[in-house]
């Protein structure tokens, strides 16, 4: 029985690892949990990230470390808003740390549950967290980082049986998936696209007509209650003011997108509509990648995350412009 | 601590090396309970206070009850242990449903009252500790059987992992004799210990986590009316979770005590095969229902009173039956139900009786709650070495072919039994009734081809299996099998439960 149990999962590994695939952490809310634990690591050492999925690819976290010296902690969560994480931190009495907030607009400033969701069940799950849960997640870690295999993600049985691709019915909402290519997450939870996604134009394509998909979900979404922008702002302006009284620091930063993405968020939310009254609002200072000739054109492939190439590249700029809190270890 | 996690695996390696060590009895049982309290610790360190406390408390009045010659010292020892165990029961499990509909009625009554929300934990497990530990008090009190000796024992016997948070739930007669004499699994029990740990994993996260729990909470979560099509779907992918959860976490249980040498009782028995309800109690979480009748129903009067008490006797014991799994008046309306289908059944049962009678032909082939009651035994130990319990049916075997008719009957009927118990509010149970039987229309398709595809093939193979193998028992089904075809089916299970990688989610009757 478990000759025959190693070899089935050893030839699936060996398969895999000869088509190329590598490794890749489940960036579920376990992990998040873990580098949550970590903000109250001492300020002078350690930059925390909150954010949408953006600043996941834009950040080099490998590069921002070295130059930095700092430990960067990144807490950014895809297809979500920031706005429950930044302002559980600034309930947080026992954070004082330097905090930077990546901005997507049309996600920053939503209020719809879908876009809470995630980062809500993050933190209850990281303030519920069990020792038995705790140990599971370091043994699960040790695993995770010598086995391709072990990618719930692309994966699990259910991915493969998803793979039968059964025709359904009119009417059923499928979230399209993701191409494998477009999302591999170290420890460190950094998302990177493969070499494979950055030179396959059919794999980019693929994702573009998500984000289409997605747009025009928006559009039919129903209209929001009251106004979330002045909400948010309020909000956000509450959580920066209790983070600042207490030592803490705070700078926004709105990571590239590009092509039709870029334009359609413009529409929506122009600078002076979402950027400027955060930055207004909050009395913080920021950095737009459209303000400087270094990040201005960077190209998104799929015209909303930099290739890792590029986001060393975003990196070293973000660092130029971060304070001198943020990026020294004095 | 769940056993679908790493950390209980790294943990029962080491609880299995520690037991196999040449240590003295003593040694080795100490271990088993140390091992105990950091299973339960691992959730919720600081609720372990509240274990120690219901096991000491219970180790001496149970004692006391034993010995103490004064009946109405008695009583007021009983009444101790009852206030203690379901007092403590009542505080966290049903302190803010009690408090909600305290409010409900006030407000009704015009009066202005509302008290902040309560912040209550519900420490893991309390619902089947607390009946581990008063069948113990009861018992002593009825002088039933004999005091454990020991508080080591008697701790052993509350804590011990494998039952702790999910049961089954044990009798001291079943497990208190198994502590006192050294033991340690022989290379067949542990085969068959890993065997049923594996397959109870398999029914839990492959099965249960993997194949149903998303398709059951889909449709479930929904606000609005469904197509009929996928409230069916989403109520059978329930009907398989539920099973497959539960029923998974037993069969772990019964693996992992098996591994260690330790035998507990069976606690289903292929309950989707039942032919009618009284066969349904007698197979799904065998362990409440006998607890059920023996501490409840026979205690109320059982059917010793007359006809109509014993529907109310019946009825009451459903009820709080339903009410055990949850504070929720959903939970009661379930148990309601199967009340409901058991007095139907009786009714039923009833007449035939009489009309035997009167032709003195052979009995019919359901047996009551009520009708098992009169016949209860003490729990029995198989050929097998396997407890088995003293309500298992004892004419399956005159079951002829159109009992498949009525098995299937039975299972559409606890189906409908299982939209009270998953929904959380009665608007919730309504909008899923009334999409199953067209009453409500419209609504957008929920369930992808595929999702209906995993729970049509599951929920067909589940009953085909439990339906052809009603009467058999999963470790002599595994002997009589070629060693080759079990290790195949066994490495099958394996590698699928490798590959499904669900995260370690709970299992549903942990909130109970």
């Amino acid at each position: 029985m478990v000759i025959l149990v190693i070899a089935v999962i050893g030839g699936w590994e060996l398969y895999l690892r000869h088509r190329g695939v590598t490794i890749s952490y489940d960036n579920g809310k376990e992990l998040w949990s873990d580098k949550r634990a970590m903000v109250y690591e001492p300020p002078e050492k350690t930059t925390v990230f909150i954010g949408s999925s953006r600043i996941k690819y834009d950040l080099d976290i490998e590069t921002f470390q070295k130059m930095t010296g700092r430990h960067a902690v990144q807490l950014a969560v895809e297809g979500s808003s920031p706005m429950p994480v930044l302002e559980d931190l600034g309930e947080d009495t026992a954070f004082r740390g330097r905090l930077v907030v990546d901005v997507t607009e049309i996600l920053f400033f939503s209020m719809a549950p879908p876009n809470l969701e995630r980062p809500q069940t993050d933190l209850a799950w990281y303030k519920g967290r069990t020792p038995a849960q705790r140990a599971s997640f370091v043994l699960d870690r040790v695993l995770e980082s010598q086995f391709v295999f072990l990618d719930r993600d692309f994966m699990s049985l259910n991915d493969a049986i998803a793979n039968l691709k059964i025709p359904d019915r009119p009417g059923v909402f499928v979230f399209p998936a993701f191409p494998m290519d477009f999302n591999r997450t170290n420890f460190e939870r950094q998302s990177k696209m493969t070499d494979h996604f950055v030179a396959d134009t059919s794999l980019q394509h693929r994702v573009q007509n998500i984000w289409v998909f997605l747009m025009e979900m928006g559009k039919h979404a129903p209209p929001p209650k009251g106004d979330p922008v002045a909400m948010i702002l309020g909000n956000a302006k509450k959580a920066v003011d209790k983070i600042r009284a207490r030592g803490g620091e705070v700078f926004f930063t709105r990571t590239p997108s590009s092509g039709p993405m870029l334009g359609g968020e413009m529409h929506v939310f122009p600078r002076d509509k979402g950027w400027e009254p955060l930055l207004a609002a909050t009395r913080s200072k920021g950095f737009h990648f459209m303000d400087k000739p270094a990040t201005a054109h960077l190209i998104c492939p799929e015209w909303s995350h930099l290739t890792p190439s590029d986001a060393v590249l975003y990196t070293k700029a973000l660092i130029a412009q971060l304070p001198p809190s943020f990026v020294t270890t004095n | 601590m769940v056993f679908n996690s790493y950390t209980f695996i790294a943990f029962f390696l080491i609880v299995l090396v520690l037991h196999n060590l040449p240590l003295p009895w003593k040694v080795k049982k100490i271990n088993l309970l140390v091992a105990s309290y950091i299973f339960y610790a691992a959730w919720n360190p600081p609720f372990i206070l509240l274990l120690w406390l219901s096991t000491v408390v219970d180790f001496f009045v149970g004692r006391a009850l034993y010995i103490q010659p004064n009946k109405h010292k008695r009583r007021v020892l009983l009444v101790v242990s009852l206030i203690g165990n379901l007092g403590m029961l009542c505080f966290f499990k049903y302190g803010g449903f009690i408090l909600d509909n305290f409010v409900h009625m006030v407000n009704a009554l015009g009066v202005n009252y509302h008290p902040a929300k309560p912040n209550i934990i519900l420490p893991a497990g309390i619902s089947f500790y607390t009946f581990t530990t008063l069948c113990y008090t009861i018992d002593m009190y009825k002088k039933e059987s004999r005091p454990v000796k020991t508080l080591l024992d008697f701790s052993l016997f509350v804590t011990f992992f494998p039952h702790l948070v999910a049961g089954p739930i044990v009798r001291p007669p079943q497990l208190v004799p198994q502590f006192e004499t050294p033991r340690t699994a022989s290379r067949r029990q542990l085969m068959e210990g890993l065997f049923l740990l594996s397959l109870g994993l398999f029914m839990k996260v492959v099965l249960a986590d993997s194949m149903l729990s998303a398709s059951a909470d889909t449709v479930f979560n929904a606000h609005g009316p469904l197509p009929a099509l996928d409230a069916w779907m989403g109520l059978l992918a329930f009907t398989g979770q539920i099973f497959f959860d539960f029923a998974g976490y037993s069969t772990c249980a019964v693996g992992a005590a098996l591994c260690l040498g330790f035998i507990l009782p069976q606690n289903f028995r292929w309950p989707y095969g039942a032919v009618g309800f009284s066969d349904f109690w007698r197979r799904w979480h065998i362990t409440l229902s006998s607890w059920l009748r023996d501490y409840l129903y026979i205690p109320l009067g059982g059917n010793r009173h007359g006809k109509w008490r014993t529907y109310i006797n019946l009825m009451l014991t459903m009820l709080l039956g339903g009410l055990w799994h949850g504070a929720n008046w959903t939970f009661v309306a379930w148990g309601g139900l199967h009340g409901f289908y058991l007095w139907v059944e009786k009714f039923f049962n009833d007449r035939k009786e009489r009309a035997r009678l009167s032709t003195g032909m052979e009995g019919g082939m359901v047996v009551s709650l009520s009708g098992s009651a009169a016949v209860m035994a003490k729990p029995m130990r198989s050929v097998t070495g396997e407890i088995s319990s003293p309500i298992l049916p004892a004419r399956l075997s005159s079951i002829n072919r159109s009992g498949w008719f009525y098995a299937l009957f039975t299972f559409f009927l606890v189906n409908i039994t299982w939209v009270f118990f998953r929904a959380s509010t009665f608007g919730g149970a309504g909008n899923i009734l009334g999409s199953m039987f067209g009453v409500v229309h419209g609504g957008t398709p929920l369930l992808t081809s595929l999702a209906m595809v995993k729970i049509g093939v599951i929920i067909a193979i589940m009953l085909i299996l439990h339906w052809f193998l009603r009467n058999s028992r999963v470790l002599e089904l595994a002997q009589r099998l070629p060693w080759w075809l079990t290790g195949i089916i066994w490495s099958g299970m394996v590698i699928l439960l490798i590959l499904s990688q669900e995260s370690s989610s709970s299992f549903i009757y942990f909130q109970f």
